[in-house]
């Protein structure tokens, strides 16, 4: 499936393509020139994941009322977070952050041809790369 | 129905997507409010209005953050160049129409209200009445006229409770009108004397009294545990629950259901896993301490299944479905719990995916027939609407 040219999905960006009406969608995004497609339905009560807000996680080393204590917000644009009960995602894997056994479908995304192209399934995979485009958007 | 991503109404067991004759999905807490607080001046008395524009409404708070958008559920309002702090969501009826109401096919929402929670704990009890009036006339004006799936918990202040009689009987018996809604955060538990003209009131009017977590710590009221202030707003929230069950065992142990044996109370967004220990709980201490509150001629339990109604948000989470099976058994779900939404908040529960593996007959208890019977509803009758009371 054709998401769009390359230049219209910049660093920190996000697309969400339907590709069957009805359907919850794939969310393709760019985390720092890297593309990433997540599906958009959230493993824990089916929230539109996709359109969730792109965040940072917060970890702190100690609790405050230590001296070694320092709130930090480390993996920037790297964190995605349902806007239904706030569970967070890693972008690049789809691993959830607050409940391990919890992971979001992931998707192949390629550049072909200066187009953001994303595969419904591995084995729809180009043999070579930068082979013919696959699908229609 | 229109394109939608994420959960639809489709997705769950025993869900069919269509409306049921007589009534399939009556929710139990919907907010509406105000775009802006200003939106209620023109509904003040002079006095007030001029005040509350010259320096505020000043309607207490406790100090913690929640979460941004003012809790809302960002997918209903990022991207829509709204700046963080704007308040606009809260009076989009279009929206909720929109996103709520037609697209899970919800048969009746009852309105819970927003921005008034706080006038209860305000020192000023003339300016709170006030303060209610101006909502609920908002209310009845800009929410429940438009759209006959409404029905309405007034706002009412306790903090004097000759004008909060007042307000239930000027708008009582308005067809919409099913409920009053106050907050868990209180001077005093609300089974005290002091509440029992109130109490009167509703019982007179066949009103719900409706319970809803809100200004624990702020103004007036009590800290938001009893073990005092927490540091983040997560302690209060994981400590909520406590509120529920403080304010239950005062309305049973202090005889307002004998007192008012039609008077029923619904307790929203505190989760359920305290009623089931409560029950269990108050049957022990009272088989013990019978003789403190005589009054009383049943099981605390029995008191409880009877007269309060338990909110389904947010569902509690068990580590396993036969975990799930046990509390929902143990909680008498087919007489306690009533589905609650929360729309529009980040917390909510949608109808669907929330309550896997229900039986059908349970599912129709929590879904619609426990609120029907709690609110009055009769269905959509021959003629459709709201059934008289």
């Amino acid at each position: 499936m054709v998401v769009c040219p390359e230049a219209e999905l910049p660093a920190g960006s996000r697309r969400l393509v339907v590709p069957f009406r009805g359907r919850a969608g794939i969310g393709v995004f760019n985390v720092n020139g890297r593309y990433h497609a997540l599906r958009n339905l959230c493993p824990h009560k089916l929230g539109p994941l996709c359109t969730g807000r792109v965040s940072g996680r917060v970890v702190a080393a100690a609790p405050p009322s230590t001296d070694a204590s320092e709130i930090e917000v480390v993996q920037k644009g790297e964190i995605l977070i349902c806007p239904w009960h706030l569970w967070e995602f890693e972008i690049s894997n789809g691993r959830c952050l607050v409940d391990p056994r919890v992971r979001v479908k992931t998707y192949p995304v390629r550049i072909e041809d200066g187009f953001v192209v994303v595969y419904a399934r591995q084995s729809d995979l180009p043999t070579q790369p930068g082979g013919a485009l696959a699908g229609t958007a | 129905m229109t394109k939608r991503n994420g959960a639809r109404p489709i997705t769950a067991p025993g869900w069919t997507a269509e409306p049921r004759s007589p009534v399939a999905l009556v929710d139990c807490d919907v907010h509406q409010g105000v775009g802006k607080i200003e939106e209620l001046f023109p509904y003040l008395p002079r006095i007030y209005r001029r005040q509350a524009e010259e320096q505020g409404v000043r309607l207490p708070g406790s100090g913690y953050f929640n979460v941004a958008r003012d809790a809302h559920r960002t997918d209903l309002v990022d991207g829509k160049d709204r700046p963080a702090h704007d308040r606009q969501l809260g009076n989009d009826y279009e929206l909720m129409r929109r996103e709520h109401l037609d697209l899970w096919h919800v048969d009746f929402a009852l309105l819970t209200g927003s921005s008034m929670y706080g006038t209860s704990v305000l020192p000023d009890p003339d300016f709170a009445a006030a303060l209610c009036r101006a909502f609920n006339d908002y209310t009845m004006e800009r929410w429940a006229a438009r759209d006959d799936r409404f029905l309405v918990a007034i706002a009412v202040s306790t903090s004097d409770p000759r004008q909060a009689v007042a307000e239930i009987d000027r708008l009582g018996d308005h067809p919409q009108v099913r409920a009053i809604m106050l907050p868990t955060g209180t001077r005093m538990p609300y089974g005290n004397r002091f509440y029992h003209p109130i109490w009167e009131a509703c019982h007179r009017h066949q009103l719900v009294v409706g319970i809803h977590p809100g200004n624990e710590g702020a103004g007036m009221a009590g800290p938001p545990t009893g073990a005092g202030y927490p540091t983040y707003y997560i302690e209060t929230r994981m400590a909520r629950p406590q509120m529920a069950m403080a304010h239950a065992a005062s309305l049973i142990a202090e005889g307002v259901f004998e007192k008012y044996p039609l008077l029923k109370v619904l307790i929203d967004e505190c989760d359920q896993f305290w009623a089931i220990g409560l029950m269990w709980h108050m049957d022990a201490d009272w088989k013990s301490l019978r003789d403190q509150t005589p009054w009383l001629r049943r099981l605390p339990s029995e008191y409880l299944r009877q007269h309060i109604r338990i909110g389904s948000q947010p569902f509690m989470e068990p580590k396993s479905p036969d975990q799930l099976a046990s509390a929902i058994d143990a909680l008498h779900a087919e007489e306690t719990l009533v589905f609650s939404s929360d729309w529009p908040h980040w917390d909510w529960d949608d109808p669907a995916t929330t309550f896997r593996g229900l039986s059908p007959e349970l599912h129709q208890r929590i879904f619609a027939d426990t609120a029907c019977d709690l609110l009055g509803i009769e269905g959509p009758t021959a003629g459709g609407g709201v059934a008289p009371r």
